[in-house]
């Protein structure tokens, strides 16, 4: 009965059932540059983003055969780590990386660099000397973005802001936090931040949080949420009191639900960051190093703020 | 010790056997020495939790907790070591504390009467990891000790530390189960827990030594996982117990008690490592590898049921 099982698990493993996501050359002569894009997980519109970035810019060169591998869930950071020693080990060329734990990655980034194969970041950096580079948000910039959105919203009247941040010590959050309150308290001084209370990237957290805060402080004019998650959260919230339009959200991601939000005037808009450039300067930073050129220690993706004016292309 | 004929106790051997040969067929660089050491690195933290669920199963029980209590143990052994805790003591302390909710979990059982373990170690996988969450504040505790990392995830004589930490404890619990009275009764209680009440053995305590076993296991892969990963992470071991029980499922346990081998345990979870490792050098996605994972314990769980069949009919 042993057979049973190990012939299922086989018969999985090589019969071409697991779809292999990759891009660029397949034809017949073995494929010169493998190349693999590690992310946190496979699970949002971000990542997918992310993944046509780099198959865009594997596609761009022949004979690069790309391998687009992630956890099942972003905190299976161990799983992660797992998933970088066998690409290790399966002999990529170079990885391109989003650290699903900064800290707890490196041993695995540590053993990829022993072997030779190159390590580019995206998305999140990491404490890692030998990366070829970080590419990815400037998330301080974002969150300035973000104060500068939700003042334009307000108005020149004096008015009290909030704050929903996501999990303490997530460092892209936590910047995008930092950046937003530096913003307020020097450029903007008839914005008073009044409350500052983690979210958790979370949906649900989003919704109890404000409705916290709207007990707490209820002549609160605008929000910003550190990720798209919260800002929805939130603006269901404030919906379930009437207060659709009369307190300002502005979320980070500009995800698709999030931009269509802003378009029926339910969030006042989204900081929107570039994961196909990600992708796309990742794998060609992966090349760049792998051909000996140099390549620059940080690539900034961009920032851009969407609101109802520019809503549009990012509604494609 | 298991009574079925020989050629179902071979059955994951087998597979496991089936398994790295298609494996070795299909990708050219499962096969090798370096490739194989990795994933007896990387089974070893599941590989010893599969021991503690080991014995809660032998027992007819479960224990759902043992993830959460890789969790808080991480986060008091990391914050123990980054306050300057001597690291053999720290070590001790996580183990310590893994035994102790372990033996809470027992106690739940056999004092409070609690109707299963299902339920008990339920409620100690929410307790635990709020608790991980509150101490940690929610966010990684690094800066561990420079010499932590090399020794415990580093390797001995060119076998990986954390392979060797978890083939001592298989060698521990193999004599434990098969060698002592402890052991015996174990199978005992699980086989009939009426039957050996009536026979003298003292059950209650038994089954309390069998939670603390596993809540130490939780802890030693707690201690392997901070050094691994460099790092204590509060939600570290989230639903590592599933693994841990499809390792005893796989390796032939059953879930009706008194049957179980620590090295058919042993065979369940390297079929699960080494099913992962290949599924990753063949690229394929985790999504796809949930799916694998999933049918291979339904199949296993099903030749444990045949199992149960052709033993009442023999």
């Amino acid at each position: 009965m042993g057979w049973a099982l190990a012939a299922l698990a086989a018969g999985l493993a090589c019969g071409g059932a697991g779809p292999r996501e990759n891009a660029g050359a397949s034809g017949a002569p073995p494929p010169a540059i493998e190349i693999a894009l590690v992310t946190k997980a496979m699970d949002s519109e971000f990542w997918l983003v992310m993944a046509d970035g780099a198959k865009a810019a594997a596609a761009a060169r022949p004979g690069v055969k790309l391998s687009i591998v992630a956890p099942d869930r972003e905190i299976n950071i161990d799983q992660q780590v797992t998933i970088l020693e066998d690409q290790t080990r399966k002999g990529v060329k170079a990885l391109v990386v989003s650290p699903a734990g900064s800290a707890q990655i490196l041993s695995a980034l540590e053993q990829a660099t022993q072997r030779g194969v190159p390590v580019i970041l995206v998305d999140t950096d990491a404490p890692f000397d030998k990366k070829v580079t970080y590419i990815g948000t400037n998330n301080r910039r974002g969150g300035q973005l973000a104060a500068k959105g939700l003042a334009e919203a307000i108005g020149s009247a004096h008015a009290e802001v909030a704050l929903i941040s996501g999990v303490p010590g997530n460092e892209s959050q936590d910047e995008r936090a930092m950046g937003f309150i530096d913003a307020v308290a020097s450029e903007y001084p008839n914005l008073k931040l009044v409350a500052q209370q983690p979210g958790n990237s979370e949906r649900a957290l989003g919704l109890t949080v404000m409705e916290n805060m709207l007990t707490a402080h209820p002549g609160l004019k605008g929000v910003f949420a550190t990720n798209d998650q919260m800002a929805l959260g939130a603006m269901e919230a404030l919906e379930a009191r009437g207060l659709r339009g009369k307190i300002k959200i502005i979320g980070f991601d500009a995800t698709k639900e999030a931009v269509q939000a802003t378009v029926e005037g339910r969030l006042a808009g989204s900081v929107a960051q570039n994961p196909f450039l990600m992708g796309q300067r990742g794998v060609e930073a992966a090349l760049a190093a792998l051909d000996g050129k140099p390549v620059e220690k940080r690539i900034d993706t961009g920032t851009e703020l969407v609101t109802a004016a520019n809503a549009a292309k990012y509604l494609k | 010790m298991s009574r079925s004929p020989w050629w179902q106790r071979l059955a994951p051997l087998l597979g496991l056997f089936l398994l790295c040969l298609v494996l070795s067929l299909a990708s050219p660089h499962f096969l090798t020495v370096d490739n194989l050491l990795n994933v007896l690195r990387q089974s070893a933290i599941n590989a010893i939790l599969a021991l503690g669920q080991l014995v809660v199963i032998i027992t007819a029980g479960i224990d759902l907790s043992i993830g959460s209590v890789v969790g808080l143990t991480i986060v008091v052994l990391t914050l123990l070591m980054r306050h300057g805790v001597p690291v053999l003591l720290a070590a001790a302390v996580a183990l310590a504390l893994g035994t102790a909710i372990g033996l809470i979990n027992g106690l739940l059982l056999t004092r409070l009467r609690l109707p299963h373990p299902f339920i008990s170690t339920l409620g100690t996988l929410n307790v635990a990891r709020g608790a991980a969450l509150l101490l940690a504040g929610g966010v990684p505790i690094s800066g561990l000790p420079p010499g932590f990392r090399e020794v415990v995830a580093g390797s001995l004589l060119g076998v990986p530390m954390p392979v060797v930490i978890a083939a001592l404890a298989y060698l521990v619990l193999h004599v434990f189960l098969s060698r002592t009275v402890y052991g015996r009764d174990l199978y005992a209680i699980g086989g009939n827990r009426e039957a050996a009440r009536l026979c003298g053995i003292p059950v209650d305590r038994r089954l309390n030594l069998a939670y603390a076993l596993s809540g130490a296991s939780a802890g030693l892969a707690a201690i392997v996982l901070a050094a691994r990963m460099n790092s204590g992470f509060p939600l570290a071991g989230t639903g590592a117990e599933l693994d841990a029980i499809a390792a005893v499922i796989i390796g032939g346990a059953s879930f009706f008690g008194g049957v179980g081998t620590v090295g058919g345990t042993l065979i369940g979870a390297l079929i699960i490592g080494f099913l992962r490792n290949g599924l990753n050098l063949l690229d394929v996605s985790a999504f796809w590898q949930m799916i694998v994972i999933g049918v291979v314990i339904v199949v296993a769980v099903w030749i444990d049921v045949l199992r149960q069949r052709v033993g009442r009919t023999a």
